[in-house]
């Protein structure tokens, strides 16, 4: 049996997990333009980790994941992100694992957890629709059952990574007459059945990353349900718990600030006194996103649980991010205008992939205005 | 919605916005925009010509020299309807910064081939001057006497439609100062090298090794570059301010009309006050960006030359800041759909970042602006 990670110290796990990781990540691999990169292109590394028994760190080790606290989980993503290890799809380990393991029945995870760890499945989340974004309780993609078989029709979009994906967790309706919220279902769909199509649409990075996903009459076994019949609103919802902390976390502002710090070396720009002062306040922005940051990570530390306030990174970290892409496209001055990457002497800086990149986290994950709403109402209990 | 007023006694600026909005609608740019980038192109040769036949390649041309001989008021109109429609040609270096160059210069042959060409679109000239940046390996272009005219050698950069002109404006350095040089595209010992600008028309640098140019190809010479340049730079920096105010007025537009359709919580987006208050912050910046054109084009009439210098800084930092602003907001409030290929407003911000960093960001006229003012 596995160690139980959670009795190290917090600094013994991370030197631990650093220089295996270190050590195994692929070097060609590291700090990779892309931000999705798919399955193939990452799949030795998502090997390397399954074979380790690192590949899910938060899953119990009795279904083979690493069972860390999320104090530990933060200390194996920031090492993650600091080593520049690539994303991997992650759907299945991040979303459907704990689905399963919180709603799924015996079978189930016996059958799909496996699956994951080995990449036999890779998973996409079949949540949003072309009229149901913010508002996805509104989604109207339905399911119907047919004796023992869900029959799903309607079309999900901007699927990330379902071109790669060969089965997609969706939120489905059954039940049209209840509210909105009350009538939604949570099915596992294989990607192979007959009547599911998958178009890639191609983002502002010119990247096909994310998709749309079309239902024409796809059967689904029953055995394939989460939880219960028109209550898989509860079950999206809740899967997310401790990590909604991630979605605030600094990495990828962190990531961008280091690029522009190395462009504005190459480029002299801190001898400019107006490019340090604007610097300067990024620099510390970034270093106060870290102490709120660290005041949530409390929380999950002493074994509490976050609340709505965690939103507030979201915003702060993503508009960060965004703010320090924009600074970058400035220290660039006339080169702002090409498409390509900055030579920055020994090396190159991405920084309008960055600058692009950045337009997308205020976007999902519940865009800025909805954690705003989100803020207002349960945090101020304002009225309305 | 947002527009830059002009006094227009005739009716004329109103003809040539309409006759912009009938070019649009014969020549999309976005259709355009897409073409060049997936062919690596840098002007669209088709709506270039169409161009000319409307008269704008030599919209500022003197009559004589084959132009309309209109002014920048006339520019700007055409300008802003341009970028209000994305079409993205060269139309503020190819047409406006070249023919600032060649009204400057003393008659010769050249000069005469070169503006009638510019103004039917058989010669398509354009500026060769910007230095490689200190920090690049590069160095500027160098003129050398020969027997029979010069030898150039060196870079230039950010050479706009370098793959598709007949003729490159070179300024070059040389022992008494500088000179402007006619260079025929096809000359040897010139290499363009390209790079993909982010708004898909391909950007170039040229090399010249040891490039032969007789005595009849050289335009003007001068005690320094800044002599040639700072009419050109002025009056295409002016040019794109107008055409940025476009942009920034067609992406309010744009996102206007989008999230008053796009229905979410069963009301249109548009009427939830966080909504309502971006638009009007964003309504309100291309407001003041136009107001800053009309300014800038009606100061540069009354004939003060450092008024003018410092009106047009204004409006291009003004125009420049106010359409990238604009455009990242747009593409935020279009949600997921902003962040596609397929959706147009991507590639008014892209254009926007583009036009943004031509001839100086922002910050960096601003500078010039207070450095200008404060002077004795
Ligand atoms: C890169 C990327 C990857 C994604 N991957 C996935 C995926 O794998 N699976 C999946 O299911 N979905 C995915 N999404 C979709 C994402 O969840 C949605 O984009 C998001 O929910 C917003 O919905 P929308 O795009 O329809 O925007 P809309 O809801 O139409 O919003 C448009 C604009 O209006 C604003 N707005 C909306 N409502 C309000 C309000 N009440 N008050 C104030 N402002 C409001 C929004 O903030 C936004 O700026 C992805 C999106 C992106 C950009």
């Amino acid at each position: 049996m596995a160690a139980d990670w959670n009795e190290l110290p917090d600094e013994e796990f991370r030197k631990v997990f650093r220089s295996w990781v270190d050590e195994n990540c692929p070097p060609h691999l590291r700090y990779m333009r892309k931000q999705r990169p798919l399955f193939d292109e990452v799949a030795e590394w998502y090997h390397a980790l399954a074979a380790k028994g690192w590949l899910a760190p938060t899953w119990p080790q009795e279904h083979g994941g690493m069972g860390l606290s999320p104090a530990k989980h933060m200390i194996y993503v920031e090492e993650w992100g600091r080593l520049g290890c690539p994303r991997i799809p992650d759907h299945g380990i991040g979303l459907v694992g704990p689905l399963l393991i919180q709603y799924g029945t015996q079978e189930q995870k016996a059958h799909y957890l496996p699956r994951i760890l080995s990449g036999e499945h890779v998973w996409c989340q079949g949540y949003s629709e072309p009229n149901a974004g913010s508002d996805l309780a509104s989604l109207r993609t339905q399911a119907v059952l047919d004796g023992d078989e869900f029959v799903i029709n309607g079309q999900k979009i901007w699927t990330t990574l379902a071109h790669c994906a060969n089965w997609i967790f969706v939120l489905v309706r059954t039940d049209k007459e209840a509210k909105p919220q009350r009538g939604i279902t949570v099915l596992l769909a294989d990607l192979a059945s007959p009547g599911v199509r998958v178009r890639p649409i191609t983002n502002l990075r010119g990247e096909a990353d994310f998709c749309e996903v079309f239902f024409d009459n796809v059967r689904v076994p029953v055995k394939n349900l989460v939880g219960k019949v028109n209550e898989g609103w509860t079950v999206a919802k809740s899967v997310l718990g401790h990590e909604r902390i991630f979605l605030g976390a600094p990495t990828r502002p962190e990531y961008a600030l280091g690029r522009l710090e190395r462009l504005a070396e190459a480029r002299g720009a801190f001898d400019d006194p107006a490019f340090v002062s604007r610097y300067a306040k990024l620099r510390l922005d970034l270093y106060d996103l870290g102490s709120s940051f660290e005041r949530f990570a409390k929380v999950l530390r002493s074994g509490g649980e976050l609340g709505a306030d965690v939103s507030m990174l979201k915003i702060f970290t993503t508009e960060l991010y965004q703010r320090i892409t924009e600074e970058m496209l400035l220290v660039a001055g006339e080169e702002a205008r090409f498409a390509d990457d900055l030579d920055a002497g020994n090396g190159q800086v991405d920084a309008m992939n960055l600058f692009l990149d950045s337009r997308a986290p205020a976007i999902f994950g519940g865009s800025n205005e909805i954690q705003k709403n989100i803020l207002a109402k349960a945090v101020l209990e304002l009225p309305g | 919605m947002p527009q830059a007023m002009f006094d227009d006694p005739d009716g004329m600026l109103a003809m040539l916005r309409e006759s912009a909005a009938g070019f649009a609608a014969q020549h999309s740019g976005t259709k355009s925009l897409r073409d060049k980038r997936a062919s690596a192109g840098d002007l669209d040769k088709q709506a270039w010509k169409a161009m000319a036949e409307a008269g704008w390649t030599g919209l500022l041309l003197p009559e004589g020299l084959g132009g309309a001989g209109l002014g920048m008021r006339e520019q700007a109109v055409l300008s802003e309807a341009l970028g209000r429609a994305l079409i993205a040609e060269p139309v503020a270096m190819a047409a406006v910064f070249s023919g600032a160059l060649l009204a400057n210069v003393s008659v010769s042959e050249e000069r005469t081939r070169l503006c009638a060409g510019i103004a039917d679109s058989s010669v398509i000239a354009v500026p060769a001057w910007q230095n490689p940046s200190k920090s690049s390996h590069a160095r500027p272009v160098v003129a050398t006497a020969t027997a029979g005219g010069f030898a150039l050698t060196g870079e230039k950069h950010f050479v706009d439609a370098a793959r598709s002109a007949t003729d490159f404006l070179v300024v070059a350095d040389c022992s008494e100062g500088c000179l402007l040089l006619s260079v025929p595209a096809a000359s040897a010992g010139v290499t363009i090298n390209e790079r993909p600008g982010i708004d898909g028309a391909m950007i170039a640098s040229l090399t010249f090794a040891g490039c032969e140019v007789p005595e009849s190809l050289v335009l003007a010479r001068a005690e320094s570059a800044d002599a040639l340049l700072e009419s050109p730079i002025l009056h295409a920096r002016l040019a794109l301010a107008a055409e940025l105010a476009g942009i920034a007025s067609r992406a309010l537009e744009i996102t206007i009309g989008y999230t008053k359709d796009r229905v979410q919580f069963g009301k249109p987006i548009a009427s939830f006050q966080a909504i309502q208050h971006r638009l009007v912050d964003m309504w309100s910046d291309a407001e003041f960006a136009c107001a800053a054109v009309v300014n800038a084009v009606e100061t540069l009439d009354a004939g003060d030359v450092r008024a003018a210098q410092l009106a047009v800084l204004a409006a291009k930092a003004r125009t420049g800041d106010a359409a990238f602003s604009i455009c990242r907001r747009a593409l935020h409030l279009h949600g997921a759909m902003g962040f596609t290929d397929e959706c147009d407003i991507g590639l008014y911000l892209k254009r926007a970042i583009n036009l943004n960093a031509t001839l100086g960001q922002s910050e960096a006229l601003r500078l010039q602006f207070v450095d200008l003012e404060r002077a004795a």
